[in-house]
């Protein structure tokens, strides 16, 4: 189980990665304790800095993952809009969409041969 | 001031963090142009930061407005100790021209304690640079108070 893992592109030892997590954890804990330690807790002093703003609470400042794409939707929003009204819910809607589409194929089939 | 005493005060650089209480941007520029190659206060250690919590001195320029005194004491309280406040201009150690005016809390001192005052319409970088001295003997005292003394 600790031996050394031969593979066609590279290898894999337990022993060298857990002494690299075991070296890097070190330098990580070392640039931690380097910190400033004497900031008083429960103050703003253990708050974060938003422009001087106050913190939200967490549920108000959570970042959902639909944020990360939020410049992707509001340039293409004239094309997700109507997409989205779209989406109603109603399976009678998504059935109709169904019907449509295929009549729309059978047509373009049967014209275009 | 006397080459030991200099060398004393010269021990660790100082971090500065900016903050705009409603200033015209007038002594804002000066601040910026005490940092270009003409005064270069970077050569002693002296650096602008992004935040208060990286940030040894606050220096302050103009009128706190009223939208702007919470914001203030936060960004006060954030500063780690010790700590240090100067007052860049006329209008933030008196409200100047706009003393008295309806939507300003007032001068800085009617929000937080300050330190130096270094008057100005704008303040020259000579007076900028003096007033961030001063503030730098008033910290390494107030350093040396606390070694002395440290916080519980």
């Amino acid at each position: 189980m600790l031996g050394l893992l031969e593979t066609g592109s590279g290898f894999w030892s337990s022993i060298i990665w857990i002494v690299a997590v075991l070296i890097i954890g070190s330098i990580v804990i070392y640039i931690r304790n380097k910190g400033e330690d004497s900031y008083k807790k429960n103050t703003e002093q253990d708050k974060p800095f938003i422009s001087g703003n106050p913190e939200p609470s967490k549920e108000g400042s959570h970042i959902s993952a639909s944020h990360i794409y939020w410049g992707f939707k509001e340039a293409l929003k004239g094309y997700y809009n109507p997409l989205g009204k779209m989406h109603t819910g109603n399976i009678n809607d998504y059935s109709g969409w169904i019907v449509i589409v295929t009549v729309i194929i059978l047509i373009m089939v049967g014209v275009g041969g | 001031m006397d080459k030991v005493k200099l060398n004393k005060y010269f021990e660790r650089s100082l971090w500065v963090f900016h903050l705009n209480t409603g200033s015209c941007n007038g002594c804002d520029i000066e601040i910026v142009a005490s940092l270009t190659p003409r005064y270069d206060l970077e050569r002693f250690g002296i650096k602008l930061v992004g935040s208060p919590k990286h940030a040894d001195v606050l220096l302050v320029t103009g009128p706190v407005t009223g939208r702007m005194a919470d914001r203030v004491k936060r960004v006060y309280e954030q500063t780690p100790d010790p700590k240090a406040v100067i007052v860049v201009g006329t209008c933030g150690t008196s409200g100047g021209v706009f003393y008295n005016s309806y939507n300003l809390k007032g001068s800085v001192d009617k929000v937080i304690p300050v330190d130096v005052y270094v008057p100005g319409c704008p303040a020259r970088p000579e007076a900028i640079i003096n007033g961030v001295l001063q503030a730098w003997i008033k910290l390494e005292k107030l350093r040396e108070s606390m070694k002395a003394a440290p916080a519980k």
